[in-house]
């Protein structure tokens, strides 16, 4: 079988049929690859700028598809080698943004989710959250993709191998590396 | 009890890489299982921290329009625009109110006076004026006026001393024609404010009527009626020319009413350069008319000439009383 998105609903047509009608298909996957893209990269404007090259790729080996992944699975791909570029292309400079990264580690802890809890609970909520964060940043973008792609985006073993391009062994090998670092620092953090 | 699992263990298990003894030691063990659910717990906080940081610009660009937004163009000709109208209406209109203004102010007006004191009048007849005789005992008697006219060929003869005259012309006294002079009703000619009683052209010389020496009706010497006989400048007259002024007084009543303002005179200024005859033409009133005329009195002017020759020329002088 097919290693697919859980619960893509382009799943199960044809990939000619998935891509067809691109604007929903634009609708459908770019909050997911524009999140990816910004967990990866924590820059805002790159992320938007790589999922607006993430989807004219896509359009335009449209074409080239040819259904042996799902389109979430594929878009996903293109992604994940969007960020290997662009990581390559801004190796220096992401080192020096996240070696330098008060900021960037402090700006994702503003963004916890639930308000409503209590100052208590939202500092440790926001201890944890900069904690995970600059130990993700700290990872190579292999361990980090895998790292994002399992906890952040829920995904298969498997589904992350078929987007890395990587057997499931490695990707279970590059998880335990990134669940080893972030453990490690959460543990400091206590 | 076995022993716990170890970091690296509870790391590859949570990584996916799950054996059967550690799901079994995990079920039984509440401390490791504790780690692990702390750490899962630490993720999902992550996860959910990443998804509502990325969620908004996601909800955003969905709500982006479909098609580019029309924007106003800002190259192209221009529409008068009202503000600017209104604007260059504000400007102008005071830009007059200021001209019109400073024309109005008194030091404006009384410098422009300065500098054209004596009138140059429009009427370049020269004024009536006049007087003449047929040397006869007798004061000039009544009788109507010759016609006015702007030339004078032949002065009135109350008595006639050419019976048969070669070329009868029509007398005449200089004056403009439409000037309203005192008429008699009386077949001869004679001074309407004369005597009734025997004919008589007056006592003077060279013809005309009354006392004077001219041609004229009057006790003066010129072809007008009465006055002084002096000319009005303009035409071949010209105008005199102030060599000595003598500032005016001001009266005590003036001054402690701090009045001020401009008395008009009308003046003769006679061949020798003096003024004679002043009359008030527009009159300020508490002394100052008589102070005025008082010091133009003692002013001394160029005569006005005609033909060469210094006559006696009718100005009005403005005298103006300026508390500083």
């Amino acid at each position: 079988m097919e290693p697919t998105l859980a619960g893509d609903p382009c799943a199960d047509a044809t990939p000619s049929e998935g891509l067809r009608d691109f604007d929903a298909l634009v609708r459908q996957h770019r909050p997911r690859v524009f999140r990816f893209m910004l967990a990866s990269l924590h820059d805002r404007e790159a992320a938007e700028n790589l999922t607006q090259d993430c989807f004219l790729k896509a359009y335009r080996a449209r074409d080239q598809f040819r259904g042996s992944a799902s389109v979430g699975t594929w878009l996903m791909q293109i992604a994940a080698n969007l960020i290997r570029d662009h990581e390559g292309s801004n190796r220096l400079k992401f080192w020096r943004r996240t070696l330098g990264g008060g900021v960037d580690v402090g700006e994702i802890g503003n963004w916890i989710p639930d308000q409503q809890r209590s100052p208590e609970a939202r500092v440790l909520a926001r201890e944890q959250i900069e904690a995970i964060w600059s130990a993700v940043a700290s990872l190579s973008e292999r361990q980090r993709t895998v790292f994002l792609l399992r906890f952040v985006e829920d995904l298969e073993i498997l589904e992350i191998a078929a987007i890395t391009g990587t057997k499931e062994g490695t990707v279970k090998t590059h998880l335990f590396r990134a669940l080893q670092v972030v453990r490690a620092r959460l543990e400091q953090r206590k | 009890m076995t022993q716990h699992l170890s970091s690296r263990r509870i790391s590859k298990y949570l990584s996916g890489d799950t054996r059967a003894r550690e799901v079994e030691h995990l079920r039984g063990c509440e401390t490791c299982r504790g780690e692990v659910a702390r750490a899962e717990s630490a993720v999902a906080e992550f996860r959910a921290a990443v998804r509502f940081w990325a969620g908004e610009p996601g909800a955003r660009d969905r709500e982006l329009p479909p098609c580019p937004a029309s924007l106003k163009n800002i190259w192209g000709v221009y529409r008068p625009q009202k503000k600017s109208w209104a604007l260059s209406l504000v400007l102008q209109s005071l830009a007059l109110a200021v001209l019109f203004a400073a024309a109005s102010s008194p030091t404006v007006r009384h410098a422009a006076r300065q500098a054209f004191e004596l009138y140059v009048p429009v009427d370049i007849v020269r004024e009536s004026g006049g007087g003449g005789g047929q040397r006869s005992p007798l004061p000039a008697s009544q009788g109507k006026l010759p016609k006015p006219s702007l030339r004078q060929f032949t002065p009135p003869e109350v008595v006639s001393t050419n019976p048969n005259p070669k070329l009868t012309i029509e007398p005449s006294i200089l004056a403009p024609p439409d000037v309203a002079l005192p008429q008699a009703a009386s077949e001869n000619y004679g001074d309407p404010l004369g005597n009734l009683g025997l004919l008589s052209g007056g006592p003077g010389s060279h013809g005309g009527l009354g006392s004077g020496s001219s041609t004229g009706v009057g006790s003066d010497s010129g072809a007008g009626v009465w006055g002084s006989g002096a000319y009005r400048i303009g035409g071949a007259v010209s105008a005199p020319v102030l060599l000595y002024k003598v500032e005016p007084e001001y009266s005590e009543e003036a001054r402690k009413a701090k009045y001020q303002g401009i008395v008009v005179l009308k003046v003769v200024v006679d061949p020798t350069g003096r003024v004679v005859n002043p009359e008030v033409i527009r009159s300020l009133g508490l002394g100052l008319d008589e102070k005025a005329m008082e010091a133009v009195r003692k002013w001394k002017f160029r005569p006005g000439y005609k033909d060469g020759r210094p006559v006696p020329v009718i100005a009005e002088i403005e005298v103006s009383f300026r508390l500083l």
